[in-house]
């Protein structure tokens, strides 16, 4: 890097404030926001910012003046300007083209292209507005009609469909923001958002539920009451099931892609009666059959 | 890239307060609703572009609203005239 003094086109004995003016006066010239068209301007004005960060603090211009840093690496890091934005989004918020409306009034050819661009950007369509709906997780699966209260007072509609996953994004055409001239509206964009439930899980279609049974409806097997996000269900838990047994229900998960459904797994968990009781002791001190089992066989000890 | 107002602060390095302002001027046009804002990369890259204005080239917050307002019709013509040489392309050839 060349000497930043010289960079400055100052002397090494300039004031701070010499130093400071020479430096606005080159930035001003040199900003590439301000200067969309010219590439060597990004070049030089990264040069003149390099050497002002160096030279411009007074701790690091002692230092520098004294030898005991160099300009090495005193460039700014790569940064993005505004004008690569500006330049290269087509519809960005910030675009005015009201600077040449007075040329588009006469009748020659270039008038002619100007108005044509004009109207192209003169319809363009409104933006989409992004907002989050959170829904619960029964609903995800049953599908529900959901009214979303906007910011402004007004509200949307939404008719979420059964079986829609996390992060789902609803689209609204039209309930967006305003275009301009015949542009339309934007659309409004809904993101779904599923809260966690107590009981349910959904893994692709399927839907997962840990039931507890009594150990009389698992020892005799019974038939039983399961809740599904579509309703209650009656099921038979087979004589002999046990914690951690799984039952299918057949067509009661999730809707999925081909127009079928998903199952509901219920997963059994045995549960003793909350208090102790007497004839449960009774029967148990007296039942071999429980202390010659051992289901910590498996385990390593 | 979609960044909320949080996020905007912390990689602008912007005060809460500074912030504000600036969308109050109309300096800063974030997309969304005024509760649940979404800025965009070159609603930071503008941000830069301001605080070059005051910080390094002195310019008050009067001369920011002129200069931002001829930048954005700079670049509106710059636009335009590129759509134009577009134009012009596809009719002459």
């Amino acid at each position: 890097m060349k000497d930043p003094y010289e960079i400055l086109g100052v002397a090494r004995t300039a004031s701070a404030d010499e130093l400071q003016k020479a430096y606005r006066k080159l930035a001003k010239k040199l900003h590439p926001d301000l200067n969309p068209g010219n590439a060597e301007a990004e070049e030089k004005f990264k040069e003149i910012a390099g050497a002002y960060d160096l030279v411009g603090d007074a701790e690091k211009r002692k230092r520098f003046d004294n030898g005991e840093i160099d300009a090495a690496g005193a460039e700014r890091p790569q940064q993005k300007y505004y004008r690569d934005y500006a330049s290269s989004e087509q519809n960005h918020p910030y675009a005015d083209n009201s600077g040449f409306t007075d040329f588009m009034d006469s009748e020659d050819g270039f008038a002619e292209l100007l108005r044509r661009s004009a109207r192209a950007q003169a319809n363009r369509r409104g933006h989409d507005l992004e907002y989050r709906l959170p829904i619960e997780f029964i609903e995800s699966i049953a599908g529900a009609n959901k009214r979303l209260t906007l910011p402004d007072g007004t509200t949307l509609d939404v008719a979420i469909p059964p079986g829609i996953t996390e992060g789902q994004v609803l689209r609204l055409r039209g309930k967006g923001a305003p275009g301009s001239g015949k542009g339309g509206f934007g659309d409004a964009l809904i993101e779904v958002v599923i809260r966690l439930d107590h009981s349910f899980t959904r893994q692709g279609d399927d839907i997962y539920l840990e039931l507890p049974v009594t150990l009389t409806e698992a020892v005799l097997g019974a038939r039983i009451k399961v809740p599904t996000p579509t309703g209650a269900v009656t099921m038979a838990v087979p004589k002999g099931s046990n914690t951690g047994t799984m039952l299918r229900l057949r067509g009661k998960g999730a809707p999925n892609q081909t127009g079928g459904h998903g199952d509901q797994l219920v997963k059994l968990k045995v549960m003793l009666p909350k208090e102790p009781n007497p004839e449960l002791e009774t029967f148990v001190s007296g039942w071999e059959g429980g202390k010659t089992y051992n289901p910590r066989e498996e385990l390593v000890p | 890239m979609k960044l909320s107002k949080s996020e905007f602060l912390s990689l602008s390095g912007m005060e809460h307060n500074t912030l504000n302002a600036w969308i109050e001027e109309e300096w800063l046009l974030p997309s969304g609703s005024s509760v649940d804002l979404t800025f965009s990369e070159i609603d930071i890259a503008r941000a830069q572009l301001i605080r070059d204005l005051q910080a390094d080239f002195g310019v008050n917050d009067e001369g920011v609203g002129v200069i931002l307002h001829l930048v954005d019709q700079l670049y509106g013509m710059r636009s335009t005239l590129l759509e134009l040489r577009h134009a012009v392309r596809v009719t002459s050839e």
